[in-house]
């Protein structure tokens, strides 16, 4: 279960790849799936180096964006789940 | 015009050697044989800088693929470097040893055999005595290692009538979930067999109606991106819009018919980059000397290429007066480039006017 001080390491062997206008896709070559990225989850994803906490994360997008909306920690949290049900993220330990 | 950051597949001869010399084969002496192949260490440097360019996919070709011995070493270099692959092949040199390795990779996406008969007098005849055999066993070496198999069926003018036991061989016999179509076309070692390989305008006639009701037998299993099943239903949607007296269809009316530039781009068998691998006359650079993103976002002969797609059908004296030109691609500019010397033309060979003009009819 995700907590506020949870550190998410991005999985390796996952390929960011960026396609135009800071949008991109997560591919993974061993099961050849695609995975959606806005601009946000792309900035997530670069976060993802087990050293940032979810609270920083969310920290540094309400710098980094305006109008940050007060449950965007839920809607992270959200994303974050999905990526670690598939195995594109695990807890650093 | 935006274009993404860098390719998402690559399609390389990754040797210009083969044991076979098919009579239709656009490789050999087109502009793709270039008589060289580069060594281990220039492919597996050039498949680092992929990874790192985010690409997706590798098809390999040539060529034949598995005359290269050192093939393992090459597919273990596109694996480190976190992509996928898929072959095309004769089928011929196959063996247990290569397809267990492959199969142990988890990244084939597909390995493709070229089929081109029911049987040895069809398939052998443009593809040399025995052949059938070896293709079919090397298919079936693939399969025991649950390999995906696809197979290309190139129709030309010895298989043409045979369409039905091909399908029926593949589909049913062999059992394959699909296979795709295209015909032996202008190019390579098929001009100097023209009048044996190409087909007449009869032989396309019966070769997309009888596509088309296999296709409807076989539920959608036959696939075709070129030659006439793909023409067929080109044309087929092309003659309804002017039924239908629309205006125009979303796209169409330019030359739009090639996408493969937006997002593939091709590496001849001595490392040279181009277009695609039908394009092999244009030169964009060379692998682990050009940095593979600046050609792939700035070449101007990509970019004069890309477009291409805003250049209007009306614009040329060949569509002058043509009732399908709002409706019309223009198609594959390397077809055009062969018959004219100007990939910036409608293809003359997949043109629907020309094709009735010479007693051709659109199917029902």
């Amino acid at each position: 279960m995700l907590t506020d001080e949870s550190k998410l390491i991005a999985n390796q062997s996952i390929v960011l790849r960026e396609e135009s206008d800071d949008w991109a896709v997560l591919f993974d070559p061993e099961t050849s799936h695609v995975y959606g990225l806005n601009p946000i989850s792309v900035y997530i994803w670069r976060c993802l180096d087990g050293k940032n906490t979810i609270a920083d994360i969310v920290r540094k997008l309400g710098e980094k964006c305006k109008d940050m909306p007060d449950d965007a920690m839920d809607y992270v949290k959200q994303f974050l789940s999905d990526l670690v049900e598939k195995g594109y993220a695990g807890y650093a330990v | 015009m935006k274009v993404i950051k860098s390719p998402r597949a690559i399609d390389i001869d990754i040797t210009n050697e083969c044991n076979l010399r098919c009579k239709y084969c656009y490789h050999f002496t087109g502009p793709g044989d270039v008589q060289e192949d580069i060594p281990t260490k220039e492919w597996l440097r050039f498949f680092e800088e992929l990874g790192r360019c985010a690409v997706m996919n590798v098809c390999i070709g040539g060529g034949e693929p598995f005359f290269r011995k050192d093939l393992k070493e090459l597919i273990d270099g596109v694996v480190k470097n976190r992509m996928r692959f898929s072959l095309l092949s004769n089928g011929t040199l196959i063996t247990d040893e290569i397809a267990s390795y492959i199969a142990s990779t988890r990244r084939c996406d597909r390995i493709q055999v070229s089929i081109d008969g029911g049987s040895p007098e069809t398939h052998d005849q443009s593809r040399g005595k025995g052949n059938f055999h070896r293709a079919v066993e090397g298919i079936n070496v693939l399969l025991r290692h649950q390999i995906p198999v696809a197979s290309r069926v190139t129709i030309n003018r010895h298989n043409v009538r045979d369409l039905e036991q091909i399908a029926s061989f593949l589909l049913d016999d062999i059992g394959l979930q699909s296979f795709s179509c295209n015909s032996a076309g202008p190019m390579g070692l098929c001009r100097q067999n023209r009048e044996e390989m190409e087909l007449t305008v009869e032989d396309r006639q019966a070769a997309m109606e009888s596509l088309l009701g296999l296709n409807r037998k076989y539920d959608g299993r036959i696939t075709a991106q070129a030659g006439p099943l793909a023409d067929a239903r080109e044309w087929r949607m092309m003659e309804e819009a002017r039924r239908e007296g629309r205006e125009q269809m979303p796209d169409r009316g330019f030359l739009r018919g090639c996408g493969g530039i937006m997002n593939n781009m091709a590496v001849r068998a001595d490392g040279v980059m181009t277009p695609c691998t039908q394009m092999s006359h244009i030169e964009l650079g060379r692998i682990n000397r050009d940095d593979l993103i600046e050609v792939w976002q700035r070449h101007p002969e990509l970019t004069r290429l890309r477009e291409r797609r805003a250049i209007l059908l009306s614009t040329f004296e060949f569509c002058k007066g043509c009732v399908y030109m709002p409706y019309c691609t223009g198609n594959c500019p390397a077809l055009a480039y062969t018959s004219l010397k100007d990939d910036n033309h409608p293809s003359p060979d997949s043109c629907l006017k020309r094709f009735l003009e010479a007693g051709g009819k659109i199917p029902e």
